[in-house]
């Protein structure tokens, strides 16, 4: 049993036939950092979101379960029950995530004082030195800060500073250095791979960017037009993609594509694999929706050719 | 042949005490059919570098000789229009939501040439076409496009007036990875097949590699380093360039560059110490360094770098 | 979400493969798309009935009833009948024959009046937001002073001060929501001013006047536009307000502020059909202007 389940996850637009989320399985454990990689439009937020009982208003989940440690984390009415203690998150734009209007200590205050019951002194002493803790100088003083004092760098460390003070089981980052400089890209990414090791959790790191998945994750699952088309472990991933698309991906970063070659974006209403409509070896089959299959012990992949011709 | 030599350009934005100095002595060159990538992180003034050259802002002081003529202070002219262009970072914001795309391409073509309306009609569809767009495109408006669609249009229109030379502010950044590389092999044949000169604006340092030949790295409103860019990316030798590059995930998962962690955050341009400015977070800082400021001196062929330590 | 089918090199379409949809979105009747519409929007849609009504009752009512200047003294004060559906006043004139001619003339003004401000505040407003500096002081001054006044106060003076007209009313009602358009357009200029096409039109050639009006104006017209609905409905309300008291238009002409004018003192007689009917199409009408206004600000803005 992993530390988190997530299993065929469908996700669409209350009142609309078109599923944006298919099918989503994926699973996390302790002390491991899976990568949900995907170019726009893949689905990789909307899935976070489902995990976290996020989505919405006007989505809704029609099908498929998060569980956490074997618990589902939505009651029987439907209602969310996880805590911040199990699962949090952290977002792309650090400034615009935090409260405009309140100190960040105290931000970070308030979430230790909720989910630990300390009283609101203790709560602040306690967010200082996670302050310290997440690696920023003088935490005293940047306590007293607002967000908007403070550059990016410093809001996201205040950010993920909010989002392990409870040491969570899984942490969410989505996007998390995406408007970050690269120089401070990769402070955040060390400081997450450490607290990740330190506190035990296990993380998902979502991104576009394939280079930051070998950075970071050990795990990664591949998503187009929200369909899983792959997920193993990284080295293998990069060493030998099985599914088209990841093919696709690679090759578009490491040679020269032709130009001529138009764009086409993702076509939810089709029925089969959703990357039918652009995939060169697509045949008949793939008018079914191909599920994840088990290629080996650690690797799936959602393709029918994988059955076929094992390359 | 040199297209164009800038020679200690100084930028400053406002006056007195709240004065940003954006760009603070810049010396650079484009050849024909040659392009330059000037890499560099938020606030170093790569984008102020580019819109002075294209004749959006003025500078404050120094020397644009572009083509034999220095023209700094007259790039705003309807001469210079029509020999140096620019294609913008977001796609859909830098075209006119209300117009269709013929109408987009039609203004440079009766603005800046005096070509007559057919062959104005005529360019049009032979732009279209080297860009990769069908001419269906030609009664499309920007909302009805994805990125990559857009950018191309941008290009298209980029090149209506036949320029020498185009400035392109982060082209590529808000795109997808798969179109990302589309869009760069296209304007690599543009450039063989035009030998139009390009100014390539990047924080992505791997799209830089793909395109450029010579690349500048800026640091707070200077440059630091100049050179070939296999030269660069192979052996970077100013200690910012080597943090830069060593902070860019890559996808080799063997020869992951040891990291060289900077310590802080770029200071404010409002105030920067006396000597070089990358003094505090300098791994091989002396004396020196916090006194003189070191300037842009060759080291080798083809290759000037700004630091004590390595002149 | 949708995309045309394109076909491009070496697609799946070489192999003789078809990709199969299966959600084909069903396409609905357009009187149910209309029906739903409404259901989802029930003001707007009355705001829009309602308008629906007084244009045709405007364009088409004239030519179908009688003179509205025609006296009749032996008739005077005849309650609502099925000769006179909104009775008769003092003089004996059909009070439905000038209510309907009233529409005509207070809907055509209201508009003229709107569109004129609309125009020329639009301009003013997208100039100064777009060039800024001394021109930008200037035109934030003078309309801060005009702003001072209740809008209808300023229209007030401006139409005492001038002679007595028709053009003068509507010039005098449009000056006092120019400033209003000013203030929106500028705005918006504001914002429109530092997205990229506007450098990039500087660019391809344009010099700045174009840049502003052919680039600019044209993206910054959306809230003026939303606007013109409400500053009509505040137009009518306006032109019959000052009306009523006997500024602009005057009596005999049919309008419905002239004729709660003319009527309100007979209600204490008893003779409540002179002011009532006038006056509740005046509120219908603003009402009307109101709720698609209102909706339009909400759900675009």
């Amino acid at each position: 049993m992993s530390l988190l389940e997530v299993e065929g996850l469908t996700v669409g637009l209350v009142g609309s036939p078109y599923p944006i989320l298919r099918e989503v399985s994926f699973s996390v454990e302790p002390g491991e950092i899976l990568a949900l990689v995907g170019e726009s439009g893949s689905g990789k937020t909307m899935a976070a979101l489902a995990t976290m009982g996020l989505l919405p208003l006007g989505i809704e989940m029609t099908d498929g379960e998060a569980r956490l440690e074997g618990q589902s984390m939505v009651d029987p009415e439907g209602r969310v029950t996880r805590t911040a203690a199990q699962i949090s998150m952290i977002f792309q734009h650090p400034v615009g995530a935090l409260n405009p209007t309140m100190r960040v200590g105290h931000q970070v205050g308030r979430v230790i004082q909720i989910n630990q019951e300390l009283g609101r002194t203790e709560a602040l002493e306690a967010a200082v030195e996670m302050l310290g803790h997440v690696g920023i100088p003088g935490p005293e003083r940047v306590a007293r800060n607002f967000p908007h004092q403070l550059s990016g760098g410093m809001c996201q460390r205040i950010m993920i500073a909010m989002a392990v003070a409870c040491r969570p089981r899984i942490l969410i980052a989505d996007e998390p250095t995406t408007a970050l400089d690269v120089t401070v890209q990769a402070q955040i990414f060390d400081l997450i791979k450490s607290l990740a090791s330190e506190i035990g959790c296990g993380v998902i790191f979502i991104t576009h960017d394939l280079g930051a998945v070998a950075e970071m994750a050990d795990r990664v699952a591949v998503m187009y037009g929200g369909q899983v088309m792959e997920e193993s472990p990284v080295r293998e991933l990069l060493a030998d993609p099985r599914h088209p698309y990841t093919r696709y991906l690679l090759e578009s970063i490491t040679h020269e594509v032709d130009h001529r070659v138009e764009d086409i974006g993702v076509d939810f209403a089709l029925r089969g694999c959703r990357f039918g409509h652009r995939c060169l070896s697509a045949h008949g089959k793939c008018n079914q929706f191909p599920p994840l299959l088990e290629i080996s012990p650690d690797r799936s992949v959602s393709c029918f050719l994988q059955l076929e011709e094992p390359i | 042949m040199t297209l164009l030599e800038v020679r200690d350009l100084y930028k400053t934005y406002g006056h007195g005490a709240g004065a940003v100095p954006a760009v603070r002595g810049v010396d650079l060159e484009l050849g024909g059919g040659e392009t330059v990538g000037l890499v560099g992180e938020s606030g170093c003034g790569k984008t102020t570098l580019g819109r002075v050259l294209v004749g959006l802002n003025t500078p404050t002081s120094g020397d644009v000789i572009f083509d034999g003529d220095n023209v700094a202070g007259r790039l705003q002219e309807a001469e210079f229009r029509r020999r140096v262009q620019m294609v913008f970072q977001h796609p859909q914001s830098s075209l006119n939501p209300k117009f269709k795309v013929s109408t987009t391409l039609r203004e440079p073509g009766r603005l800046l040439t005096s070509k007559s309306s057919e062959e104005v009609e005529e360019r049009i569809v032979e732009t279209l076409r080297v860009v990769g767009l069908g001419q269906e495109y030609r009664s499309r408006r920007p909302k009805q496009l994805s990125g990559g669609q857009l950018q191309r249009v941008a290009i298209a229109r980029a090149l209506m007036s036949a320029p020498d030379m185009i400035v392109l502010d982060e082209p590529t950044s808000s795109l997808d990875q798969s179109i990302r590389s589309r869009i760069i092999s296209l304007l690599k044949d543009i450039q063989e097949q035009r030998q139009v000169s390009y100014l390539f604006i990047s924080h992505d340092l791997s799209t830089v590699r793909k395109i450029a030949h010579r690349v500048a790295v800026m640091y707070l409103g200077r440059i630091v380093e100049v050179a070939e860019t296999r030269a660069l990316f192979e052996d970077p030798q100013h200690p910012y360039t080597r943090a830069l590059l060593s902070a860019v995930p890559s996808l080799d998962m063997d020869n992951q560059r040891k990291r060289i962690i900077l310590t802080g955050e770029t200071p404010s341009p409002t105030s920067l110490p006396i000597g070089c400015s990358f003094q505090d977070r300098c791994n091989l800082v002396h004396d020196r360094c916090r006194v003189e400021t070191p300037q842009l001196g060759e080291t080798q062929a083809a290759r000037s770098v700004e630091c004590f330590a390595v002149q | 979400m949708n995309n045309e089918e394109t076909h491009t090199a070496g697609t799946s379409s070489d192999s003789g493969f078809v990709v199969e949809r299966v959600y084909v979105p069903e396409e609905k009747s357009r009187t149910r798309k209309a029906l739903s519409f409404m259901r989802a929007n029930p003001l707007f849609s009355v705001g829009v009935a309602l308008l629906l009504s007084f244009v045709a009752l405007a364009v088409l009512g004239p030519a179908l009833v009688g003179d509205p200047l025609r006296t009749n003294p032996a008739n005077m004060y005849s309650p609502p009948s099925a000769d006179h559906w909104f009775g008769t006043d003092v003089y004996g004139r059909d009070v439905f024959a000038r209510a309907v001619n009233a529409a005509r003339l207070d809907l055509s003004i209201g508009l003229a009046i709107a569109l004129v401000a609309m125009v020329i505040g639009s301009a003013i407003g997208v100039v100064s937001g777009y060039f800024g500096g001394r021109v930008d002081e200037i035109v934030m001054r003078m309309t801060d002073v005009l702003l001072a006044f209740p809008g209808f106060v300023l229209a007030l003076i401006i139409v005492a001060a001038l002679a007595e007209s028709l053009l003068n009313v509507v010039i005098a009602v449009a000056a006092a929501y120019v400033p209003y358009f000013i203030r929106l357009t500028r705005a918006q200029a504001l914002v429109e001013r530092e997205q990229e096409y506007a450098d990039a039109a500087r660019l391809v050639g344009n010099k700045p006047f174009r840049v502003a009006f052919r680039h600019v104006l044209p993206n910054s017209l959306r809230p003026a536009l939303v606007s013109a609905t409400l500053v009509t409905g505040w137009a009518v309300l306006t032109v019959a307000g000052l009306a009523f008291l006997s500024v602009g238009i005057q009596p005999p002409t049919a309008e419905w502020g002239v004729m709660v004018g003319e009527g309100a003192g007979d209600i204490i007689t008893g003779e409540w059909w002179t002011s009532l009917f006038p006056g509740g199409m005046i509120v219908l009408a603003v009402m009307a202007f109101h709720f698609i206004g209102d909706d339009l600000m909400e759900e675009r803005l």
